[in-house]
């Protein structure tokens, strides 16, 4: 198999995320709010920060906990925004002064 | 010549990364970006707080906002992350005046996005948007303004990195700081990424 040189693949990883720009783009614009489309941006947004972390950083082949680190805040972050549109009521109990 | 060094090997062949200790760049710099990201992590937990104790001035305050400004200033992102991955490969390949020109490319790309948004501050005054108009706004600007800043001393550093590299000072073999001022630079694009998914896009 014709293995991919590095460059090619950079090239295609910045089509990819500016596709996912363009898609959140037209979401904010004429998507309905709701769960659906809460999920899909968080998805979009754990899609493109996971690239740019492992491709475009290079930790993919880094030592494990400094990829572990930065590839957590794509986990964390897109799971807030999921449970902030479930649970609004509840956190913002736990977080009342 | 060293086939690690080289855009057309295998890509798992190549990475960034210091074989002896896994590091892409200086360990130094890594300590700056996760310092840097764990603001801006304060920044979206007061921003979800937020959201949770004004759900109608968070679903109202995204639609007000310039989209146009803020997709284009996204795509302009993740090109200048692009450019800069261009110019490492690019350096790596013992082509420093292609390096050059890809990192000029990324100055390029951070002097439209603070034009930009030095535009899209000026049409939010236009349509009364401030930062005291609602807690959604005062969000807004405070989490913008600080990325605005990042955008700008960051565009500073890669000029930094191009004159270390017509200087001769980074070559094919020894070019750390353009790696730090790279990993750096792709640290302000993911926060951007989540800035824009938060306040422009999610309600």
């Amino acid at each position: 198999m014709k293995v991919m040189t590095h460059t090619k693949i950079i090239d295609y990883l910045w089509l990819i995320l500016i596709t996912l720009t363009l898609f959140s783009a037209y979401m904010a614009e004429r998507a309905e709010p709701g769960f659906v489309s809460i999920a899909i941006m968080a998805a979009v947004l754990a899609i493109k920060g996971r690239i740019i972390v492992d491709h475009f950083m290079e930790l993919k082949d880094a030592h494990p906990l400094l990829r572990t680190l930065m590839r957590t805040y794509f986990y964390v972050i897109p799971a807030m925004m999921i449970l902030v549109y479930l649970f609004p009521e509840q956190i913002a109990k736990w977080t009342a002064l | 010549m060293d086939a690690s060094i080289s855009p057309e090997s295998d890509f798992h062949e190549l990475s960034f990364v210091n074989k002896t200790n896994k590091v892409p760049g200086s360990l130094a710099i890594w300590f700056a970006i996760l310092a840097e990201m764990s603001e801006f992590m304060i920044m979206f937990v007061v921003y979800f707080l937020a959201k949770v104790h004004n759900p109608e001035l968070f679903y109202e305050g995204p639609t007000k906002l310039n989209t146009l400004a803020g997709t284009t200033n996204t795509l302009i992102m993740l090109t200048s992350s692009f450019f800069v991955v261009r110019a490492v490969i690019a350096i790596r390949d013992n082509k420093p005046k292609q390096s050059a020109n890809w990192l000029w490319g990324a100055v390029a790309c951070g002097v439209i996005y603070l034009i930009i948004k030095v535009f899209e501050y000026q049409w939010n005054t236009a349509q009364g948007l401030a930062t005291e108009t609602n807690i959604f706004y005062g969000v807004y600007y405070y989490v913008t303004f600080n990325h605005f800043l990042h955008v700008g001393w960051g565009s500073a550093g890669l000029i930094w990195v191009i004159y270390r590299i017509n200087t001769h000072i980074y070559t094919a073999d020894e070019h750390e700081g353009l790696i730090n001022m790279a990993v750096y630079w792709h640290m302000i694009d993911l926060a951007w990424i989540t800035i824009f998914l938060l306040l422009y896009v999610i309600r």
